[in-house]
């Protein structure tokens, strides 16, 4: 047997690795921490969900049909096939297998069998930037899942009745405990402290030709005319057409009347989702688009499968002839058409402004970590960032040399020891090659 | 000329957005709150007590509470849920006549202030064990 001989730096490094063990990074806010401890790990004496169940921070805080195929059976996502008490009335499963979608009673529980909606679940990213409105906070994705107040805070209270409960009875100390004051406190600093905690400012120096078209597409009033309501890409209305204090705005958009949609499809009964109210007035709540290449399936019925797909969704005559539609006809001269290149060249700018903000996460997570060594947790979260920049855009073949520079950072990151420094090189000189000029 | 085009916009789409419905005012899930329990509601904005009298003439109540006595009345839209959960059984949702002198309530007016008379957005209804 050949045993190694270490060298002098061999045995340096060693003694170096003794002396900086692994460490978390500095540790955030205690009521964030205990937020995040709730999020995913409390289940408030219910079925055994947890928030964390239908928002996991590995798939970017939502569900899609590919995740939770890698689910064992007895995830408590799947209670309803697990849990006799909710066999019935709970959950579709093979609409939340097949498609991702949740069941929701937001037009009251007289009738389960026939009054619900299926729903994709929408990612907590950057709540910070999308909840306020001139009009109240907009929460989920028609603002009517959460009780008392109707904020955030009180969203958890709706959702833990809604979804954690052992019985389709819902009573209150008995099928769940409902979240106590300092447990919503707590869980809504958490929410808050995710992802982008400021909007973008757009144009951004962009190194692709696609991409860098696609912003101007998406700026432009009378072609994309997207930044009317994405307003530097994110879930707000642009404040010199709405007003400073619009923030998140509400539309009907027509996405209901797509045609051929998947859940119709599937036979299964997907009554109509009228959305906001009661009876219903058919809007639902602008998404930030920055986290959305990376969060398929899209819009509030998980209807459209790819980024493409939900840009060219304007195109169509659900939207155009939509209420949203027709008044952006009317103020802007007509609908929207964009040709097959132009669909592509936004999207092209959609998820390079996605794998932007996936570098900027790494980055701020490996650099939290201070010159200590990152966690675990910190290593699996920033590995699942660069994947997801290296996917959303090596699927349209975009910046092919970032793509090989943050392949080389996910080894760095994933080495043992990982090598953070190294890592955040490689992620920044990535970046440059996707945009000029972007700091940190 | 820019100016112009501008506030084109902001009119065309002041029209779409005044379509809204303020945000926050329908949330079925509040049904199976206990009285005394809606998150940042009953701390503040709710009204709690024991109905004093009822006019189903006028389809009004008035409530005593710690603040004095207070009306609401319970419109079309008013919504009732009878709160069971001291039984341990489901809540259910009520009706005008489930709302009889001596029963405890909370009562939350469209108003959303405790200061307030009128409307009720809802009310809940104690049903005792």
């Amino acid at each position: 047997m050949k045993v190694p001989v270490l060298g002098a730096g061999g045995v340096l490094a060693i003694m170096l690795l003794l002396a900086c063990p692994p460490e978390e990074p500095p540790e955030p806010p205690d009521i964030v921490k205990r937020g995040e401890t709730l999020f995913f790990e409390e289940t408030f004496d219910g079925n055994g969900r947890t928030c964390g169940t239908c928002h996991p921070r590995e798939n970017n805080f939502t569900l899609d049909s590919a995740f939770i195929a890698t689910l064992p059976n007895d995830d408590p996502l799947f209670v309803a096939e697990t849990n006799p008490d909710l066999a019935e009335n709970f959950e579709n499963p093979r609409l939340m297998r097949q498609l991702g979608l949740i069941l929701e009673n937001l037009d009251g529980f007289s009738d389960l069998a026939n009054v619900f909606v299926m729903r994709g679940i929408p990612h907590t990213l950057a709540l910070k930037t999308s909840v306020a409105s001139g009009a109240g906070p907009r929460t989920g994705w028609s603002g009517d899942g959460a009780p008392g107040d109707g904020s955030l805070r009180s969203f958890a209270t709706g959702a833990v009745i809604q979804h954690f409960t052992k019985t389709t009875n819902r009573v209150a100390g008995v099928d769940f405990r409902l979240p106590t004051d300092e447990e919503l406190d707590a869980l809504e600093a958490f929410q808050l402290s995710l992802g982008r905690q400021e909007d973008l400012a757009l144009p951004i120096a962009l190194e692709g030709d696609a991409a860098a078209r696609g912003q101007e597409i998406f700026l432009d009033r009378t072609l994309g005319k997207c930044s009317l309501c994405h307003f530097n890409a994110g879930a707000n209305g642009d404040p010199a057409v709405f007003g400073p204090q619009a923030g998140n705005l509400s539309f009907d958009t027509g996405v209901e009347v797509l045609p051929d949609q998947p859940a119709d499809l599937t036979g299964e009964l997907v009554p109509p989702d009228d959305g906001f109210g009661r009876p219903g007035n058919g809007q639902f709540n602008t998404p930030p688009l920055v986290e959305a290449a990376d969060t398929p399936p899209f819009f509030h019925n998980n209807a459209v499968a790819t980024i493409e797909g939900a840009v060219a969704f304007y195109n169509g005559d659900a939207f155009n002839n939509s209420p949203a539609g027709q008044v952006l006809a009317g103020a802007t001269g007509g609908g929207i058409n964009l040709d097959a290149t132009q669909v592509e060249a936004v999207a092209s700018f959609l998820r390079v402004l996605n794998a932007l903000e996936n570098i900027r996460q790494s980055i701020e997570l490996l650099e939290a970590s201070g010159k200590a060594r990152p966690s675990e947790r910190v290593v699996s979260q920033v590995s699942h960032e660069i994947e997801d920049a290296i996917r959303v855009l090596a699927e349209r073949a975009l910046h092919l040399d970032a793509v090989a520079l943050l392949r080389e950072a996910r080894a760095s990151v994933e080495r043992k020891p990982p090598q953070s420094r190294k890592a955040i090189e490689l992620l920044r000189e990535a970046r440059s090659l996707l945009a000029e000029g972007i700091e940190g | 000329m820019r100016t112009t085009k501008q506030q084109g916009l902001s009119v065309a789409f002041s029209v779409l957005v005044g379509t809204g419905i303020a945000a926050g005012i329908q949330q079925a899930t509040e049904m199976f709150i206990p009285i005394g329990q809606s998150p940042a509601l009953s701390k503040t904005a709710t009204v709690i007590g024991t109905i004093e009298s009822v006019d189903a003439a006028k389809r009004t109540i008035v409530v005593k509470s710690d603040g004095g006595s207070a009306t609401a009345t319970i419109a079309d839209k008013t919504r009732i849920f009878l709160d069971r959960s001291r039984r341990k059984e489901p809540n259910r949702y009520g009706a005008f006549e489930d709302l009889e002198e001596g029963a405890r309530v909370e009562v939350l007016y469209e108003s959303r202030t405790r200061a307030a008379s009128g409307p009720a957005e809802w009310v809940k209804v104690e049903v005792p064990p």
